[in-house]
């Protein structure tokens, strides 16, 4: 019995069946081919849809920075002089001054008020639930919703903020129309709108918390402090700098909640990079620098993004 | 992209996101639709085509304007073998891409209205078809001498019309009438009395320079080049390049930083929306203020009835004068048959006066035949911006031109002009230095056969 099982496994292993010869087993090398095909025939229409979608705009817009065109010529080479243009004007660099501003507020400003509004919620607190639901309508609201509500709020004498500054014997604060405070009021926003995000990212690392390692923190005899920074935090690094890395992509990439609220005024105190890249394009009609300015912003971005995932690592390796 | 509790983040994956970043980043600024080689050029000639012809049109007027014009355009019944007219509202809202893109990939209409200075702007990419023909065959009948005087000259570029005259959109001066009562005062007939008037309304509360230059707000740049051009400037020269910087400019502007530092202008304005403008005329602060032809219809209601246009302000120097925009209806050179657009121009500019006679809020019209209409003439207010305003209105090329051309697209709600506004109406450097920072950027952005 065992002789023709072994037999027939032999058999099968040649490829000969009971009925006679057939083809022969693939070998390990052949099946490793054979799925190779497979695989890429499933994900060649995938890629080939990136390609599409992503790979051709990024060319073209290379293709652009290197021209001199508009919304509708591509217009003649003119090398890297859109990016040198770019480099030498003050109103790029004071783009990027304010991009950073509304980055550093934008990013830590929302985690800090994310992260004390995540750790308030861990307690119990009657109708939690609906008040976490609340505390997400600023992410979750169009933002065209929300720089309309901040608009009524902040712009003209009889705006509720206004209102209220003024019966505090302060009664001609500017909130859009200063520079300075135009600045402070569209990265107040920023972290208005953002902070639910972080809220749900810290919620969600402190929820696998095991209670256990506080309980045993107070055991030791550390105080509330102590084991928010001792326990809390490093707990929560990983999902922080996540955040940190998103938040500055979305930051960087921000053009609805600074256009739809100043369009970069006063005097150009609230343009971002990307603000400023849809006003060269856009308004002035300079597709080249405008993209220019596009692929510097993607520059820094990557890099920025790259530091935080190297500390990312380094927190793994910890 | 957040990742599950766990999961390892690769250096692969998130070189993977670095990556879809960095598309997404580049593609805010591109949105050009690609092709970028459309020649765009295939014109109808001679010949009919069934195919249908794509009309689009703008929001010109309140929401009784849509459902009036699609009236219009879809009562168009075209003769033997010409095409029949499709009908499309395009939002202001990224208007300027909405064309580009059509354009860039050959699916633009073959007639639209738009911005005032779009027509200039493709007609210098050649992508126009120049009006000559249309007008030339309205002079046989009443239509080409319908038009208010001297505006279909204000479409004249060197190679031809590059549009046709459609709806006025004009920068007056509107005071509201029981709030001068109620500061004693009556309404001003120059600079020196419009000074008078805003400093008795000051003590009463109120500002007598209403304006706004803020998010989407453009009505604060254009009234500051209504006040160079009441004072014999503007922006450009007779060879369509910049010349901001004049004495007639500085004065213009000195003017406007005395009514700032005198507490005449909110402070806020340099920021307010049209909206922010809009309810700071209801809630009784402005009491006087340049803005479009259509306020008192905007603002509704017994607002509309309390405000009034003043006949235009006497400059230092003795001239009147002011600024507006001669929207218009452009041609393409890609459409499915030009007769049958010119066909359909013809019948459009025939009927288009229920745009007005039922007042949908569109501003004042080119045609005077509409203007004559009891409907028309039932409003004081359009009829004098008609009578007295129009007369003395110049385009943005003035005081070189008075018609629009490719480098006045430099300052059409552009950057430039908006930082250069806010700098004045915050008071922010001297009327020489602000035009001198204007003036470099347009020099640098002008166009030498603009």
């Amino acid at each position: 019995m065992a002789d023709t099982i072994t037999k027939r496994v032999g058999r099968a292993g040649r490829g000969v069946g009971s009925g006679g010869a057939g083809r022969a087993a693939p070998t390990k090398a052949s099946r490793v081919g054979h799925r190779g095909v497979t695989l890429a025939a499933f994900a060649i229409p995938s890629l080939l849809l990136l390609l599409l979608i992503n790979l051709y705009p990024l060319v073209y817009a290379g293709f652009q920075s290197v021209h001199n065109g508009d919304l509708i010529s591509v217009g003649d080479f003119v090398g890297l002089d859109n990016y040198v243009a770019v480099l030498k004007s003050p109103d790029f660099w004071n783009s990027a001054k304010f991009t950073l501003i509304f980055t550093i507020c934008g990013v830590f400003g929302s985690w800090l008020l994310g992260l004390a509004v995540a750790l308030l919620l861990r307690t119990k607190i009657p109708g939690g639930g609906i008040l976490k639901v609340l505390l997400l309508m600023p992410w979750i609201v169009p933002v065209v919703v929300s720089a309309t509500a901040w608009n009524f709020l902040v712009a003209t004498p009889q705006s509720p903020l206004p209102v209220i500054a003024s019966a505090l014997g302060q009664p001609n604060v500017l909130f859009l129309a200063d520079p300075v405070l135009a600045q402070i009021t569209v990265c107040v926003f920023k972290i208005w709108i953002s902070f639910p995000f972080m809220m749900i990212m810290i919620s969600a690392s402190l929820a696998a918390v095991d209670p256990n390692v506080y309980e045993a923190a107070a055991v030791d005899g550390a105080t509330s402090w102590q084991a928010f920074t001792g326990n809390t935090l490093p707990i929560i690094s990983r999902s922080t700098y996540i955040s940190w890395i998103l938040m500055t992509i979305f930051c960087v990439n921000d053009f609805p909640t600074i256009f739809l609220l100043t369009q970069g005024g006063p005097v150009g105190a609230t343009t971002s990079l990307a603000v400023l890249s849809y006003q060269t394009v856009f308004a002035d009609m300079q597709t080249g620098p405008g993209v220019a300015i596009a692929f510097l912003m993607t520059l820094v971005l990557v890099v920025v993004s790259v530091i935080l995932y190297r500390q990312i690592r380094k927190v793994e390796v910890e | 992209m957040t990742q599950p509790s766990g999961s390892p983040v690769t250096r692969r994956g998130f070189l993977g996101l670095a990556g879809g970043a960095a598309a997404a980043t580049v593609l805010t600024a591109c949105n050009s639709g690609g092709g970028g080689g459309s020649t765009g050029g295939s014109n109808g000639g001679g010949g009919g085509s069934s195919t249908p012809l794509k009309f689009w049109n703008m929001p010109w007027g309140s929401t009784l304007f849509l459902p009036t014009d699609k009236g219009i355009a879809e009562a168009y019944k075209p003769a033997a073998g010409m095409p029949s007219v499709t009908y499309q509202q395009i939002q202001w809202s990224n208007f300027v891409q909405t064309f580009s893109s059509a354009v860039a990939s050959g699916t633009n209409p073959a007639i639209s209205s738009g911005g005032g200075t779009q027509a200039f702007l493709f007609e210098s990419q050649g992508k126009i078809t120049y009006a000559d023909n249309l007008l030339n065959s309205w002079k046989s009948g009443k239509l080409y001498d319908d038009f208010l005087p001297g505006l279909i000259d204000t479409m004249k570029t060197k190679n031809g019309y590059a549009a046709v005259p459609y709806n006025l959109d004009m920068r007056v001066l509107w005071y509201s009438k029981s709030l001068l009562q109620k500061a004693g005062v009556a309404p001003p007939t120059d600079w020196s009395s419009f000074e008078n008037v805003c400093a008795a309304l000051k003590k009463i509360g109120v500002y007598g320079y209403g304006t706004y230059a803020g998010a989407g707000g453009y009505t604060g740049q254009h009234n500051l080049v209504a006040h160079m051009i009441n004072n014999g400037g503007g922006l450009f020269d007779a060879n369509h390049q910049p010349n901001c910087v004049t004495p007639e400019n500085i004065e213009a502007m000195d003017w406007v930083l005395g009514l700032v530092k005198n507490g005449y202008v909110d402070p806020r304005a340099a920021t307010y929306t049209s909206a922010n403008a809009q309810s700071q005329w209801k809630a009784g602060k402005f009491g006087m203020g340049f803005d479009t032809g259509g306020l008192a219809q905007n603002l509704g209601g017994t607002f509309a009835k309390d405000l009034v246009v003043t006949s235009p302000l006497v400059g230092p120097s003795g001239k009147k004068g002011a600024l507006f925009f001669p929207n218009n209806i452009m041609m393409y050179k890609k459409n499915p048959s030009q007769p049958g657009t010119e066909a359909f121009a013809t019948y459009y500019f025939e009927n288009m006066a229920p745009l007005w006679t039922k007042f949908t809020g569109i501003g004042p019209p080119p045609l005077k035949s509409i203007v004559a209409t009891k409907e028309f003439q039932s409003d004081p207010n359009a009829v004098k911006i008609i009578k007295e305003w129009q007369p003395i209105s110049k385009t943005f090329g003035a005081p070189g031109q008075n018609t629009v051309f490719l480098n006045v697209t430099t300052v059409d709600a552009t950057p430039a002009m908006n930082t250069f506004t806010q700098t004045i109406l915050g008071a922010r450097s001297s009327a020489k230095d602000a035009l001198t920072a204007l003036q470099s950027t347009l020099k640098a952005q002008a166009k030498p056969n603009g």
